[in-house]
């Protein structure tokens, strides 16, 4: 009965469903091309770039070179970004720990509202303010001084490693925290009750129960914390002059100076690499999670 | 630590600007089984929340044997809840969840394996460790549940509706398999219900509440054979209610209804001396396994009786209530007669 009728309807099928599938390729079409127009063919051609000369034949030169002049240019970006993720994961950690498991309802809502703020500067503005705040004579070191906390003569200028570390996690503090808090929220509440009814603190409900629930979410947070880093020009070219910098600097500086897109290529190859493992350890990390559940 | 009793005086919970508990006065006497029963949103949950320590009181006190819990926040409570969802922490194995309350009191890790084990027999279940606990039956995160409460030996469980989640073979099992644990560790329980049936198979004294108040406390077979109102009445499954007439028995003279229970209730049995009968025509025959359920429309309201064979829709028939198993309730819908006082709470 069931054969018969299913084989009526396949009978029945073909001239409907030649249009249909046309009709889905059509609705894919624009994204598909999107895609393989603004990105993955740049994404090629840059990394072909990257491994041939001027005459277009194949070479390590680029590669090799990128190597020697901006060594210390790849360490001090895996530095700054190292740290700054630390601080990133400290911080939203922090935050969202405190939007789930705060006694104050009124400083729940207050920090609630206040730390999603970052989120809408763009990052050329957040570098401007960083400038103005962090400098030798900008606000942080003047109200220092004005409250007495610290002496003129000891000010010194943030506009270093620690102005990028900083200046990086204000500005990916609240996306991180974002999806680290909506992750928590989402953690049965019966699950905190629990533990607090078996004699954890709110500190040891955070970082045994809530957090290794929520945990995926802090990766996917801080993995694409990494890239906006890795990626953003504007906040190392206002805040660092000389060397070493980060390495999208280096790479501006490489193109607008020399034309050279060959050892640019080189250090965005590098840049890839790096963003790779990263999301490699995290699928795996995920993988592992879902074998086992 | 051994088991202590507990005491409730004046307890309060509003919740914005509405009150949720009014004034709950209750005495749990050591090792005992107390249930909370009523309909939903009567507050039974909450009152088990407060004595957790999730809700905060308005008014009121609650003292756990000498000591006051009042202000104190969950962890430093030392009771032991369980939930209806029975909350097992789903990253951590059977055995972790078993002795994360032990951990937590700083018990070494071999101590702790050994207790784990040792529970894991005791709730048949031995060996199931490193188990994952998204593997586990219902029945089984249930007696996990009750073990991760149990294993730190409080002095006073708390269990939220922990049977609701089960089908009904495992409930029944399990409501005597829990009444015997509770029974042979002698450790204080109270749990939340709204079932009548496993209130009254289990506790010792049921608190049956209604509307944020604490309506009765009663032994089961008291609150069953004369509740305090019409309300419980209805509550415990008194479906009938008749308005007294004339001719009807006079237990309880000043009567104004009786209500009586629908298994008491019979249709066209020859008539016996000291009954309430009433006559109606048959509205319904519904089958119910041990018999057939009878609804008949007399003048004054929609009667239900219980008949062994089935009887033709349309017919006339008499219903015939035994003395003995009619509740008699006053004008102002409470029992008659007086309960004594110290049943009578409210």
């Amino acid at each position: 009965m069931t054969t018969s009728s299913s084989q009526v309807h396949s009978l029945a099928v073909p001239n409907r469903r030649l249009p249909r599938i046309s009709l889905g390729m059509l609705l894919v079409l624009p994204a598909l091309t999107a895609i393989l127009l603004l990105y993955a063919l740049p994404l090629a051609r840059s990394l072909v770039t990257a491994f041939r000369d001027s005459s277009g034949a194949w070479t390590t030169d680029h590669v090799v070179r990128a190597f020697s002049l901006y060594g210390r240019d790849m360490l001090f970006s895996v530095g700054v970004v190292s740290v700054s993720l630390a601080l990133i994961a400290a911080i939203s950690i922090a935050i969202s720990g405190y939007l789930v498991l705060g006694a104050t309802p009124w400083a729940v809502r207050l920090l609630r509202w206040l730390y999603r703020w970052p989120l809408f500067i763009p990052f050329v503005v957040t570098g401007q303010i960083a400038r103005s705040f962090l400098a030798t004579n900008g606000m942080m070191n003047n109200v220092l001084v004005e409250t007495g906390l610290m002496a003129s003569s000891s000010a010194q200028s943030f506009l270093d490693w620690r102005g990028l570390v900083l200046t990086f996690a204000w500005k990916q503090v609240p996306f991180v925290t974002l999806l680290l808090a909506g992750a928590m929220a989402a953690v049965d509440r019966s699950h905190i009750e629990a533990a607090r009814n078996a004699g954890a603190n709110r500190l040891r409900c955070l970082f045994e129960i809530v957090l290794p629930q929520a945990a995926p979410s802090l990766w996917v947070g801080l993995i694409l914390s990494l890239v906006a880093m890795l990626s953003v020009l504007s906040v190392p070219m206002m805040l660092i002059s000389g060397n070493p910098t980060m390495m999208t600097a280096m790479m501006a500086h490489r193109i607008t100076y020399y034309g050279d897109y060959g050892i640019a290529n080189a250090l965005g190859l590098f840049s890839y690499a790096l963003t790779a493992v990263t999301a490699w350890v995290y699928l795996r990390l995920t993988l592992r999670r879902e074998a086992t559940a | 630590m051994s088991t202590e009793a507990l005491t409730l005086n004046n307890v309060t919970v509003d919740l914005r600007q509405q009150r949720i508990l009014d004034g709950i006065h209750l005495d749990v006497s050591p090792g005992s089984f107390t249930c909370l029963l009523g309909p939903s949103g009567c507050g039974k949950t909450t009152l088990l929340r407060a004595i957790a320590g999730f809700t905060p009181l308005s008014q009121g006190d609650i003292r756990l044997g000498a000591r006051s819990i009042t202000h104190l926040p969950p962890e430093k409570r030392h009771t032991a809840m369980v939930f209806q969802s029975y909350a097992l922490w789903p990253h951590m194995s059977v055995g972790d969840n078993l002795g994360y309350p032990l951990k937590l009191r700083g018990v070494p890790r071999a101590e702790r394996k050994r207790r784990i084990a040792a529970m894991l027999e005791r709730l048949e279940l031995g060996g199931f460790e490193s188990r994952a606990v998204t593997q586990l039956s219902g029945g089984q995160r249930q007696r996990i549940a009750l073990g991760r409460a149990l294993i730190i030996d409080p002095p006073l469980l708390l269990l939220d509706e922990p049977l609701s989640n089960l089908d009904a073979a495992i409930r029944r099992s399990l409501r005597s398999e829990l009444r015997r644990l509770q029974k042979s560790l002698g450790i204080t329980t109270i749990m939340v219900t709204h079932d009548q049936e496993e209130a009254l198979q289990m506790a010792d004294q049921i608190v049956l509440m209604r509307a944020g108040k604490v309506i009765q406390v009663a032994a089961p077979q008291t609150l069953y054979q004369q509740p305090a109102d019409l309300g419980v009445a209805r509550f415990l499954g008194v479906d009938n209610t008749v308005t007294r007439h004339e001719q009807d028995p006079t237990v309880g003279s000043r009567a104004a209804t009786f209500g009586f229970r629908t298994r008491d209730a019979r249709i066209n049995e020859p008539l016996r001396p000291a009954t309430l009968t009433r006559k109606g025509r048959v509205t319904e025959c519904v089958y119910t396994g041990d018999g057939y359920q009878i609804s008949l429309d007399t003048n004054e309201a929609e009667l239900f009786a219980t008949a062994n064979s089935p009887i033709a829709l349309g017919t006339f028939a008499v219903l015939q209530v035994p003395e003995s198993a009619l509740i008699p309730f006053g004008p102002d819908d409470r029992h008659l007669p007086p309960l004594d006082r110290h049943e009578d709470i409210a």
